[in-house]
């Protein structure tokens, strides 16, 4: 008696445990399934991005017959991409540098200072994240107008620091405050002033929190479009994102120079994504939770 | 010089570039365009002082409102499809295995890119010859559901969902992550010896357990639902028959193709009280406890 229900819990245990299993298996297959339709448009960009136009349509879940590598670089002349790269390259780093020093700074005397308004100031720089980027689009188009800085690298670069801010300055302080007192305090004995602290021993040490906004802000600036869009009309300064959606209109029907250059263009953020993507998902995820 | 006038002098120098970029670049346009939204004016020439003409001619204008209607559809699909597909995934996503982390990344993955490479992918999945969507129901034999899935009016709002939701899941997910971690393995373990039910264990435990989390997640539905409009631009352009219009895409049609700037800065501002007014107000709904 005693020994027959032992084993027949073991069985019915044994079960659950089968059971669980084939759940589990299910739900792997299931999640499996969900990410390769998520990753699906990625991968028929590239596959589409070697074809002829004419298998584009007439093989579109296929993997081509064979490769186009040319696509890429007709492509490449085609859309002037040099010079879209260029311009992004440019606008991207003096905005990335611009933000971090100047955030980081902002940081520092937020975060290791007493002063009168700090609150104030604090409030004022989050209320940034609550703003909708587009409701500014007609106002700051009327101000770049004035001031003549429409259609300069400046009409972007000024924006996207200043959008930027409250976020770089939310994650590096939010990391300072984490520092003990002690370090600048013996700096301070050495006779170190603030400048110094901050450059020699602020900065160094919120290298994991600078190294997180600079990477969203890196994609955020490599992939803004509807400044560019706005304050950006001459050819010679068009950013990646605006100059492939120009391309992207006149060049509707040629579908593999299309595919190709859009490969071209994601590309560098892929690699960035693969290489961090750990920071990538925490920094967005800090950066959306803070409002 | 005394050292407190030193630091006075420091906390000025450190906080006044990233405070006079914000307040020259986010803060005074918003200021202005409340104050433009006041005049008739068509970005050259004298402005007309009209008071809240522009505001009444807004509240007036079917589009508008068409426009607001389709920025709370895109609220409505955030709210109610990503935040439980992100919801359900997590639950499944827990661990800390290559596997939950791979497809965890790949849900992440369309975060990181340009949404103008995003809204070229998209146009190309729908379009109604050469789109991959069409070209699949006809293989699967059922070519009565093939649809001009942006171009046909009725749809057009819908198909666009599809894009917003697979682009944006990717925050939704690690905030849940996260969140279904941190609860603490105790009640778990309770939760079992008491032999609570799967479905009931969700309900009665997980969900008042993370409560919190998805009050954020509802937030960043309605700030991120005023983003949509780069994705739109691309794919639509607020077409046809304004039937995909957003209140920043009737804005932007309404100030750069038909020269209204007053006009666009009453409905920038209309944006920034609406999107401050929902945030306030879905923060008070979700104020209620749960149940």
């Amino acid at each position: 008696m005693k020994a027959s229900s032992h084993s027949s819990r073991v069985s019915s245990s044994k079960k659950r445990m089968d059971l669980r299993n084939w759940t589990g298996g299910i739900v792997n297959v299931l999640m499996t399934m969900y990410a390769l339709v998520t990753l699906y448009p990625l991968l028929w960009l590239f596959m589409s991005a070697f074809k002829t136009n004419e298998q584009f349509f007439s093989r579109p879940f296929q993997f081509p017959t064979d490769w186009q590598w040319e696509n890429f670089t007709r492509a490449w002349e085609v859309s002037d991409m040099g010079l879209a790269m260029f311009n992004s390259v440019i606008v991207t780093i003096v905005s990335l540098v611009l933000s971090l020093v100047i955030g980081a700074l902002a940081a520092y005397v937020l975060s290791r200072f007493q002063f009168r308004f700090k609150l104030f100031f604090m409030g004022l720089f989050l209320l940034g994240m609550l703003i909708p980027i587009h409701s500014t689009l007609v106002p700051l188009f009327i101000l770049m107008n004035k001031v003549h800085l429409l259609n300069t690298y400046w009409a972007l670069i000024l924006p996207y620091v200043a959008f930027e801010l409250p976020i770089a300055i939310f994650i590096t302080q939010a990391y300072m405050n984490t520092f003990p007192k002690d370090i600048e305090e013996a700096a301070a004995i050495d006779g170190t002033g603030y400048w110094g602290i901050f450059a020699r021993i602020m900065l160094p040490l919120s290298l994991p929190a600078l190294s997180t906004v600079a990477i969203l802000a890196f994609l955020r600036f490599w992939n803004e479009f509807s400044f560019a869009l706005v304050f950006i009309s001459k050819p010679a300064l068009k950013t990646l994102p605006l100059s492939l959606s120009m391309f992207a209109t006149g060049y509707m029907t040629d579908y593999k120079l299309t595919m190709a250059a859009l490969s071209l263009s994601v590309i560098p953020t892929i690699i960035v994504y693969l290489i961090f993507q750990k920071h990538i998902m925490q920094g967005m995820v800090a950066g959306a939770v803070k409002g | 010089m005394t050292s407190s006038s030193r630091m006075k002098g420091f906390i000025t120098l450190g906080l006044l570039p990233a405070l006079l970029l914000y307040l020259v670049f986010v803060i005074i346009p918003i200021i202005w365009s409340a104050y433009y939204g006041l005049f008739d004016w068509k970005g050259i020439g004298t402005a007309k002082f009209i008071g809240l003409g522009n505001y009444l001619e807004a509240i007036q204008d079917p589009i508008f409102w068409l426009s607001f209607k389709n920025n709370m559809l895109i609220v409505a699909a955030s709210v109610f499809g990503q935040v439980p597909i992100a919801l359900f995934l997590a639950l499944f996503l827990l661990k800390n295995s290559w596997f939950h982390k791979f497809i965890r990344s790949s849900v992440f993955m369309p975060m990181v890119l340009s949404s103008v490479v995003v809204g070229i992918i998209w146009g190309y999945i729908y379009h109604p010859e050469i789109g991959i969507l069409n070209f699949l129901l006809d293989r699967l034999g059922l070519s009565s559901w093939k649809q001009l899935w942006l171009s046909d009016p009725s749809i057009s709002m819908y198909s666009l969902m599809v894009p917003i939701i697979w682009n944006y899941i990717g925050p939704y997910l690690i905030i849940f992550i996260a969140a279904l971690q941190n609860i603490p393995s105790e009640i778990d373990d309770a939760a079992k010896i008491d032999g609570v039910e799967s479905s009931r264990k969700l309900f009665s435990i997980t969900l008042p357990m993370i409560w919190d989390t998805i009050k954020v997640a509802v937030v960043l539905c309605i700030s991120g639902s005023l983003k949509a409009f780069d994705l739109i631009y691309i794919m639509t352009g607020g077409g046809p028959a304004h039937s995909t219009e957003l209140l920043a895409s009737y804005m932007y049609n309404n100030t750069f193709s038909i020269y209204r700037f007053g006009y666009g800065s009453a409905v920038s501002t209309t944006i920034i009280i609406l999107s401050l007014v929902l945030i306030a107000g879905s923060q008070y709904l979700m104020k209620k406890n749960y149940r």
